[in-house]
């Protein structure tokens, strides 16, 4: 069991960093239950 | 933080309970990945959102940890990750979340 098994993950993304679906793509068999995933942008 | 994402984040808090949240960042920058990480720690930095003056404890990492790079798919991470790897400072980042999780934070995974 990985260490996100079962846990309400929030991805905070990035738009000129890690952008929320790219990190959702990764984690998506870890185990963890994604809440919601966004991606900020500052411009 | 968006005023709107911070309202979700303490949704989720209230809803599954903050010791089985876990926030996740991709931030570009240190002192943005900061401010973000003490906005769901210790609540908001600016006092303009719903955070503010809530401190959440959650357990806030960035994507470049190796906790969470260790989650990942190896292969996906490559895919989608690798490029940004390579551009940003890995280590500054996952150092300024590290920081500020060991300051505010309640929990950790």
């Amino acid at each position: 069991m990985g260490k996100l098994a079962g846990k309400k993950v929030v991805l905070l993304g990035e738009r000129d960093g890690v952008p929320g679906p790219a990190m959702e793509a990764c984690l998506k068999n870890s185990g963890a239950d994604i809440v919601f995933s966004v991606t900020e942008c500052f411009v | 933080m968006d005023l709107q994402n911070q309202q979700r984040v303490k949704d989720a808090a209230e809803k599954y309970g903050s010791e089985n949240v876990v926030v996740i960042l991709g931030s570009s920058d240190a002192e943005g990945a900061e401010i973000y990480a003490e906005t769901v720690t210790n609540g908001d930095p600016t006092y303009a959102g719903p955070l503010a003056g809530v401190p959440l404890g959650l357990a806030v990492y960035h994507v470049f940890e190796d906790a969470i790079r260790q989650e990942a798919d190896p292969a996906l991470w490559e895919e989608q990750i690798g490029m940004m790897e390579m551009v940003l400072d890995t280590e500054a980042l996952a150092k300024a979340v590290a920081g500020m999780r060991e300051q505010y934070s309640k929990y950790a995974i």
